[in-house]
């Protein structure tokens, strides 16, 4: 079955109570890409991964690992993951816990090499409540890697790393998905998902709002912004030159470009004044917020 | 099951108030509470009835705390994020707690084994070996009604809860349920205290196989009734919230 995508979800929605955490979210990621979900804190990152993971059932949606159900799939040995709320068990020492799981797989990742891969020499031996919070997130790494699993599923894995420890983090999963592991992981740092992903699927309250490879993500996030107040109709400004995205609070307008330059022509062309102009560089975040943050009467038109 | 079996009864094993707290223990109090209540008695006769009942009422003491010690760590596993992870590796749907159900009926053994040899070697207690096993063999029976609870409050409790639930519970199931002093000696509100206790009637096994006959009907449907509403508990609770959920 290596046609049958990697993680396939369709439809997927997850409440808690009356909150929607993910509303009705289509992903579908082949075999061997590395992507990055990307999204603030309480997009739907994580449900989205824990749902996809099974480890609870979404009020709709259907969810495919390896074009298995996610129990199965994870009970064949097809897939590794870390959790945000994963852990380790207390009163053993780490060498017993890796043992434990690597003998789970039928094929275990070879226990050198995986050592060495997790960045965990010399641990072994530790007890497992001894251990600094970056340790912890590599002896879990290595617990995600015991069956060298085709498909790696990991929620903010580097949130417990120092700057040191993330790279020499991101430099593994490199290596990974240069061996052809499909590589699907959460993050709030655009610059991780930059650096690693062959594509970036940004979330935004639930649901999917840019899915494309990093550079063309970081081109959308590359442009300007240009405001100014605008009291009449804003009809048309969305057919501007360059114009990715229309915001704005009352009179101003926020426009995100690509391409200042001829957004700002054009504009010129068709009004007489436009007050309170301003042409601004975005900075990654702020380009990032922006894709995430519409008003919401754009969202509903979408 | 078998990999996860031995790490955890390693996990358990290793602990050192767990093995002085069902073993331990249970060992000196058997000793001690025969000395100081069978000083009483005057005749032979009158001491050997104490070691009897003492070395029963220990071993079932025992063998309640190492089955609910056992058991509601499932709260700590909850906590540390380790069932949760143990769902993301290759371990069939209910493993984990299969394991922890036989982690504890198989802890109760040392516990029961050891009280016993203290009652037969120190404290002389004349009983024929077949008593002997079935007195073992009947008290590890009824333990599977504190696997059972012990299971239901570690999957309800967090982990603070679950850590004080083990010592309260253990102590007030002694002191109640008259494994500590004699049913006999207490006043009739606290014999009915004691009567509505699953640790009187699990000691009541005991008392009966000791008095050489099979435990009687009553205790056993008894018992019988205590290990269903404690699983019916536990089932209910690890359907509203399973393993594997956040703690919290």
């Amino acid at each position: 079955m290596p046609d049958t995508p990697a993680l396939d979800v369709e439809g997927l929605t997850v409440r808690y109570g009356d909150t929607v955490a993910v509303d009705a979210l289509d992903l579908r990621i082949p075999r061997g890409e590395t992507v990055a979900l990307l999204g603030a804190n309480g997009a739907g990152k994580s449900s989205t991964l824990n749902a996809a993971l099974g480890l609870f059932r979404p009020a709709a949606g259907r969810v495919r690992l390896l074009g298995r159900e996610p129990g199965e799939a994870i009970r064949a040995g097809g897939v590794g993951a870390m959790l945000q709320h994963g852990g380790l068990p207390g009163e053993t020492r780490v060498g017993e816990v890796l043992t434990l799981v690597r003998r789970r797989y039928a094929d275990p990742w070879p226990v050198e090499d995986l050592l060495t891969t997790a960045g965990i020499e010399g641990l072994l031996g530790r007890q497992v409540d001894a251990l600094s919070g970056g340790q912890r997130q590599r002896v879990l790494l290595a617990l995600a890697l015991a069956g060298a699993p085709p498909l790696l599923v990991l929620d903010e894995p580097t949130s417990a790393m120092d700057v040191e420890g993330r790279q020499v983090f991101w430099t593994t999963m490199r290596g990974l998905a240069a061996r052809g592991h499909t590589v699907v992981f959460a993050t709030h740092h655009l610059d991780e998902a930059d650096a690693v992903a062959d594509r970036v699927v940004v979330v935004d309250a639930g649901r999917v709002v840019a899915d494309g490879s990093a550079a063309g993500i970081k081109s959308r996030v590359a442009g300007r912004t240009v405001r100014f107040r605008c009291p009449g109709p804003r009809a048309g400004l969305t057919a501007l030159p360059g114009v990715t995205a229309v915001g704005g609070v009352g009179e101003l307008v926020e426009l995100a470009t690509s391409d200042a330059e001829g957004t700002l022509r054009a504009l010129l062309a068709e009004r007489a004044e436009l007050p309170g102009l301003e042409v601004r560089g975005a900075t990654l975040e702020q380009a990032f917020l922006h894709l995430t943050t519409r008003p919401t009467d754009e969202r509903s038109a979408r | 099951m078998t990999d996860l079996l031995l790490f955890q009864l390693r996990r358990v094993g290793r602990n050192r108030q767990y093995v002085f707290f069902t073993i331990v223990l249970p060992a000196l109090f058997t000793i001690l509470f025969t000395q100081v209540f069978g000083a009483q008695a005057t005749t032979a006769g009158g001491q050997q009835d104490y070691g009897r009942l003492y070395v029963v009422s220990m071993m079932a003491y025992g063998a309640i705390g190492a089955a609910l010690g056992a058991t509601i760590r499932l709260a700590f596993d909850r906590s540390t994020g380790w069932l949760r992870q143990l769902r993301v590796v290759p371990v069939p749907p209910g493993t984990a707690l299969a394991v922890d159900v036989a982690v504890g009926a198989l802890l109760v053994l040392p516990s029961l084994v050891v009280v016993a040899l203290v009652g037969r070697f120190v404290n002389g207690v004349d009983l024929g070996l077949g008593s002997w096993l079935g007195l073992v063999a009947v008290l590890w029976a009824g333990s599977v009604v504190f696997v059972a609870l012990g299971i239901a409050l570690g999957t309800a409790l967090d982990s603070q809860a679950a850590g004080a639930a083990t010592g309260i519970l253990g102590t007030a199931l002694a002191a109640l349920g008259g494994l500590w002093w004699p049913v006999d000696i207490l006043p009739s509100a606290l014999v009915t205290v004691a009567h509505a206790t699953p640790s009187y009637w699990y000691a009541q096994l005991g008392r009966d196989v000791v008095a050489g006959h099979a435990p009687s009907v009553p205790t056993v449907l008894v018992l019988l009734a205590f290990a269903a509403v404690f699983s019916a508990a536990a089932l209910v609770v690890s359907r509203r919230r399973p393993l594997h959920a956040v703690a919290g």
